[in-house]
């Protein structure tokens, strides 16, 4: 992959996870709940056996946009980073794929609040594609730490 | 390259779970307002939802008969055997139910989601915060 490519890649990759964790962060830090309503969101998929878990999730998933996004610019960190979004990617499609599969009406919360219910068949389109550039991106970033 | 990619991954998930604590934290410390328990929701998000809430009041039938919030269904403990299957008729699966009883330290609301849960085996359930009385408050 080209230099300029990868560049645009990762600054693409980066701003989306960035826009993505700042929101939900800003929601839960300037609420007036002391649990961020991105957990109403995740308990709404129906996957998670402990609703403790999805309250975790909600204030953990966030950061970890963010702190990911940021490290995809640092040499040292990059091809952690980059797998690291590649995890959630996969978790984000899967979990959106299983909840169109059936036949949930709920709001995906991929920028926060669990709003209105949103069409989960676009969401999961726009899932696959970001999928599919973290997997690019992480695959050039192992093949640039492979040649040190 | 194995080992370092997962040692930088391991990197950056402790290093996100910094402020995630911190904020964690800070909120629970800080807010105002008491904490969510696990299946509650409050009353400014349910009422985002729209028509996609079903109301379940699971107070006595006297109160639910004097007044109740739009739409409700009654659904309470002392009744749940009668009350339980025209509420299965009535019940839209598109919809999620969110159950309310007098509020302030009442656990009808909680017993009777759990048993929406368990014995109907219907997980999209919540638990209004602050119950009947946040509703008039409002």
């Amino acid at each position: 992959m080209g230099g300029k490519v990868s560049a645009v890649l990762r600054l693409a990759v980066a701003g989306v996870f960035l826009v993505a964790g700042v929101l939900k962060i800003w929601d839960f830090t300037h609420g007036r709940s002391a649990t961020p309503d991105f957990t109403i969101a995740i308990q709404q998929y129906r996957l998670l056996p402990w609703p403790d878990l999805a309250v975790a999730l909600a204030v953990y998933l966030p950061w970890l946009e963010v702190t990911a996004a940021l490290a995809l610019f640092a040499r040292r960190l990059a091809l952690g980073a980059a797998t690291a979004l590649l995890g959630m990617s996969a978790m984000f499609v899967v979990a959106i794929g299983s909840a169109w599969w059936r036949g949930l009406v709920i709001d995906c919360g991929c920028f926060g609040k669990g709003r209105a219910p949103t069409d989960l068949r676009l969401h999961l389109l726009y899932g696959a594609a970001l999928l599919i550039a973290v997997a690019a991106l992480s695959l050039h970033e192992w093949r640039r730490a492979r040649r040190g | 390259m194995i080992a370092r990619t997962l040692r930088q991954l391991a990197f950056v998930l402790a290093l996100a779970l910094v402020p995630a604590l911190v904020s964690g934290a800070w909120q629970l410390a800080w807010k105002k307002e008491e904490p969510l328990a696990p299946g509650e929701v409050r009353l400014a998000m349910a009422r985002e939802w729209g028509d996609k809430v079903q109301w379940v009041d699971a107070r006595a039938r006297a109160k639910y008969e004097r007044t109740h919030l739009p739409g409700a269904l009654l659904l309470n403990e002392d009744e749940w055997d009668t009350l339980v299957k025209p509420f299965i008729d009535e019940w839209d699966p598109d919809k999620t139910l969110v159950v309310y009883c007098d509020g302030g330290t009442c656990d009808a609301s909680h017993a009777v989601a759990a048993r929406i849960r368990k014995e109907l085996s219907i997980r999209d359930v919540f638990v209004l915060k602050g119950g009947f009385a946040e509703w008039e408050g409002k």
